[in-house]
């Protein structure tokens, strides 16, 4: 019974290698986006040193101000970056969604496993999706496509070296969080 | 460029051969992160294996696979590695690292093990053989 699960799997890792293909051909190689990303990064990495270098406390009114510019820069940097980033982005969610409903329909009412557990109510609606009877057990094409997406694309990113770095999610989780006490 | 740009530098095959040493110096911090990341992959790879040959089931199933993921990793790092752990920002910082991805390549192995050695095609589509 291992012939379903393997197509899915498969048909998982070919499209996270499309998706980062396409990504690459209509971002990752331009040139604008690698300066962006350069620039995203040494910004990251300054900041976060500068901020290491002067304790939180004895601040300079000086200093504060060109860190908020500092910041102020990086966030028009990141905000152009995702903007580039969003143009494929929104063309792949069109591939996807076409290619999606027709392995939805191919898989239609099939159960394609079976779940060494329950789910949680909420995930019954995605796990059971299109399936005859009650037996929760049983596992729908589109959650093990889900959870195989979840656990490919982000290894397959890395692989690849397109993940973001960690001092830019880092400084970004900075931005968007809550504003540090002053 | 992100991940690969760094395994260049540090060469994968010199980073990999730290992984087993004892209290090694890691002077990037991105590198050891990343070990931890990839060792966390694997490890929810095997043990989605084990659980589905034995086969557990349940919400015992979940509940010990994140003890076991985040304890092996935790006495990987503090025991084995003896990193200082605030250098990194707490040991939450290093648990949370690439545990979501690890726990869905865990949840795939042990379904498609589970299902693959546990059950027929009958047991399936019943419906359809009925």
């Amino acid at each position: 019974m291992w012939s379903d699960t393997f197509l899915i799997i498969f048909i998982s890792v070919v499209t996270a290698f499309f998706g980062e293909g396409v990504t690459w051909l209509m971002v990752y190689r331009t040139e604008k986006y690698q300066k962006l990303k350069l620039e995203v990064e040494r910004q990251c990495k300054k900041l976060e040193k500068r901020k290491e270098a002067t304790g939180e406390s004895v601040i300079v009114k000086n200093q504060k101000k060109k860190l908020e510019r500092e910041e102020e820069k990086l966030k028009t940097n990141t905000r152009d970056l995702s903007l580039v980033k969003m143009k494929s982005m929104f063309a792949i969610g069109v591939a996807f969604t076409a290619l999606l409903s027709i392995f939805n329909s191919i898989f239609d009412g099939r159960v394609v496993a079976k779940l060494p557990f329950i789910p949680l109510g909420f995930l019954q609606g995605i796990s059971h999706r299109n399936l005859p009877g009650t037996d929760y057990t049983d596992c729908s094409f589109i959650f093990l496509y889900i959870l195989c997406t979840m656990a490919i694309r982000q290894n397959v990113q890395k692989l690849l070296g397109f993940a973001p770095s960690r001092a830019v999610s880092k400084q970004s989780g900075n931005i968007f969080g809550p504003p540090p006490a002053k | 460029m992100g991940g690969r740009s760094e395994l260049e530098k540090h060469s994968a095959g010199n980073t990999w051969s730290k992984v087993l040493q004892r209290q090694i110096e890691w002077p990037d911090k991105d590198e050891f992160l990343d070990i931890i990341y990839w060792l966390r992959q694997v490890l929810g790879i095997i043990l989605g294996l084990i659980w589905g040959i034995i086969p557990l089931t349940g919400v015992v199933g979940l509940s010990l696979f994140f003890v076991c993921n985040a304890g092996i990793l935790y006495l990987y790092f503090s025991g084995f590695q003896k990193v200082d752990e605030e250098e990194f920002g707490g040991a939450w910082e290093l648990t949370k690292e690439g545990f979501m991805t690890s726990f869905a390549g865990f949840l795939v192995t042990w379904i498609v093990v589970y299902s693959g050695l546990h059950f027929s095609e009958h047991d399936f589509q019943p419906f359809v053989a009925s």
